[in-house]
């Protein structure tokens, strides 16, 4: 059963179109992750989804319920902000019980909820101290007691861990993962960093000025990207895209030729003009392999891998090497690819083949 | 240290001391010359040479009734004033910063009679409130109440001064409120309408606690300011009926420029300045409490 649905939702600010009517349903329990690059309306759909923002049109309901123009505090929501959001002058232990204490829950039950969360958060050192004196880590963990002592129907975040150095950033993603697991409660978490969305989502909707470009699992956003927007925006680093021609079951780029496998060669049979789509770790040797000649312009070494910044017709490529995988740069050299992770897209279009 | 770096530490002094003495000379000076006068019998008319008298000025000050009268009516004007200004400032400040319709057009004009010289809005209040000519007697002859002579009966002169004084500095008040409400992280109030907490709820347990430090400060300078009323009372009232209004500095102003006791003023002022310090010492220390539980 779906338990947020969002039918025909826009919005407006003033005459620009921020979100074009947009239709999304999340199943109970589910951990959505909006992602897309910065300014293409994901913080507005979560306001929106919050009632911080009004719809332009449209219609949104949480658990059967329709909310549309509920103020926020009736549609039994919880939101973690980007930049923590608490009540400076209160104490950690304020913090998570204050909206418990407005709302005349007993005192047994207000530290009851509160000692279960600050258990779950590892926040028992500091229930007595003021924001301010906590890190941000510390602080990101209140923002996340407060919202779950209340038992909400729905979780949001906003960009919850951008304000984190990286290695926290890493542990708090697992962390909140972790816990809307346990907790089973459905959330809708917004980010612009494709590697949190992709660790954390059961599902991820990719968006792009306001558009779904798509919405799937992250394996299928990865391995069928439903078009070169998507295609480009997760993974990292960035599939290699080449103008290039499906004749005889091969592709050919400018003069080079890369077989197909078979099955792709009779679904794909012959074209005149396509976007030819590998991903660099996919250049490694395979059961239906190609050669692809290039040209280094610069070699980056990360350790487990190399990367081979190159060029091909005048397109930049990107390789993923072994780092024993001898090149250097200005000498053309030879790079194998996994012809069954290629991608084809439509050049005008941009929509997968 | 070898005799290079002492005579470069020399310098320091060629430095320091023209400062100094220039602060001695422009600030202390007059201050010091005022409590040596503060202890001397110094009449200008009758001329009279100057006589060495201790604290008889002082134990003169102490023992007039007229002193402690004028001391309560500055400190009912004062208080009373600055109450009205806080709550009223609050209320536009907030008005102002969730623009209620009207608010852009007061938006405006709200500063205006911050703007206007003390003495001016004495003169215009004393138009308005004229018993027979004032638009405010017209009103209430209006409401049949008939006449009420605002500035000769204690009570209501006490509270024309005390209008007066709200109407000039409310708008002070609304504006640094008004700065500080501006600058308070909106994603907390958001935090709090997710949450469900109620308007009223959100302005007491958030709002004012936030703006508690700013508003310490804000009436502390109203305070202080209010301290000092003379120019509205000395157009207004004049300190009458009687000396029913008469506030310290107009007090001491009598005394200095209509007896030309010249001994006696300053040892008002020196009264006045110590009055206003233990005052202001009494309201930072509980002002302080007050901002401890919540900061
Ligand atoms: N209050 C507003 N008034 C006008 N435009 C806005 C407002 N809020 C957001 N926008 C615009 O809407 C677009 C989407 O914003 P936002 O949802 O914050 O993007 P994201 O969170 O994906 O970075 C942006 O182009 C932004 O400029
Ligand atoms: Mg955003």
């Amino acid at each position: 059963m779906a338990h947020v649905e969002m039918e025909q939702v826009s919005k407006s600010f003033g005459t620009a179109t921020v979100i074009p009517p947009l239709d999304l349903s999340i199943r109970d329990g589910e951990f959505l992750v909006l992602v897309g690059p910065s300014g293409c309306g994901k913080t507005t759909t979560l306001r929106m989804l919050a009632g911080l923002e009004t719809v332009s049109g449209g219609r949104i309901a949480i658990g059967g319920r329709d909310v549309t123009h509920a103020r926020p505090g009736e549609r039994d929501i919880a939101m973690v902000f980007q930049n923590y959001a608490l009540y400076p002058h209160m104490t950690v232990r304020d913090n998570i019980g204050y909206a418990m204490r407005v709302h005349g829950t007993d005192r047994g039950t207000i530290d009851a909820r509160v000692a279960e969360a600050s258990r779950l958060l590892g926040l028992e050192p500091y229930l007595d101290r003021k924001p301010r004196n906590l890190s941000g880590g510390q602080r990101q963990r209140v923002a996340i007691g407060r919202a779950l002592v209340r038992h909400p129907q729905v979780f949001l975040f906003d960009e919850p861990l951008s304000n984190l150095d990286a290695k926290l950033r890493v542990e708090m993603r697992t962390e909140i993962k972790l816990l809307q697991r346990r907790l089973g409660t459905t959330a809708v978490y917004v980010t612009h960093d494709q590697v949190e969305a992709m660790t954390m989502a059961d599902r991820v909707v990719v968006m792009r000025a306001g558009v779904i470009e798509q919405a799937a699992d992250p394996i299928t956003l990865y391995e069928r990207p439903a078009n070169r927007f998507v295609a480009n925006f997760i993974g990292s680093p960035a599939m290699n895209f080449l103008p290039a021609r499906i004749e005889r079951g091969a592709v050919h780029l400018v003069s080079q030729v890369l077989p197909l496998p078979p099955e792709e060669a009779a679904r794909l049979r012959e074209r005149g003009d396509v976007l030819f789509g590998i991903r660099p770790e996919h250049m490694r040797p395979s059961a239906h392999q190609a050669s692809l000649t290039l040209e280094p312009r610069a070699i980056e070494p990360l350790g487990p891998h190399t990367l081979v910044l190159g060029d091909v017709g005048g397109h930049r490529v990107t390789a993923q090497v072994d780092p024993r995988f001898p090149v250097q740069v200005g000498q053309p050299c030879v790079v194998t690819v996994d012809m069954t992770q290629a991608h084809f897209f439509d050049p005008v279009t941009e929509a997968r083949l | 240290m070898n005799s290079a770096t002492a005579r470069r530490d020399g310098i320091k002094h060629a430095f320091l001391w023209p400062a100094f003495l220039v602060v001695l000379l422009i600030s202390l000076f007059p201050l010091i010359y005022a409590l040596t006068v503060s202890f001397q019998t110094m009449r200008i008319v009758p001329p009279m040479p100057p006589r060495f008298v201790g604290v008889q000025n002082y134990a003169e000050i102490l023992a007039s009734a007229r002193f402690w009268g004028s001391m309560w009516t500055t400190a009912v004007i004062t208080v009373l004033s600055v109450v009205l200004e806080y709550i009223l400032g609050f209320a536009l400040a907030l008005a102002l910063h969730h623009n209620v319709p009207g608010a852009s057009l007061y938006r405006v004009t709200f500063l205006l009679p911050m703007f206007l010289a003390p003495v001016g809005v004495a003169l215009i209040a004393r138009m308005v409130f004229h018993p027979y000519l004032g638009p405010v007697n017209d009103l209430m002859g209006a409401l049949g109440v008939g006449n009420l002579p605002f500035l000769t009966e204690p009570n209501l002169a006490m509270a024309v001064l005390i209008t007066v004084e709200v109407w000039q500095w409310t708008p002070f008040v609304t504006l640094l409120l008004l700065a500080g409400l501006q600058s308070l992280p909106g994603e907390v109030f958001e935090a709090a309408r997710v949450d469900n907490v109620p308007v009223w709820r959100r302005f007491w347990d958030i709002t004012f606690p936030m703006l508690l430090p700013l508003s310490v400060a804000v009436v502390f300078i109203r305070l202080i300011e209010g301290f000092k009323v003379i120019d509205t009372v000395f157009v207004l009232t004049g300190g009458g009926p009687g000396t029913s209004t008469e506030t310290l500095t107009l007090f001491a102003y009598n005394e200095g420029f209509k007896k030309f006791n010249i001994g006696m003023t300053s040892a008002l002022s020196f009264t006045f300045l110590v009055v206003v310090i233990v005052f202001g010492t009494v309201y930072l220390a509980l002002a302080q409490r007050l901002t401890r539980r919540y900061a």
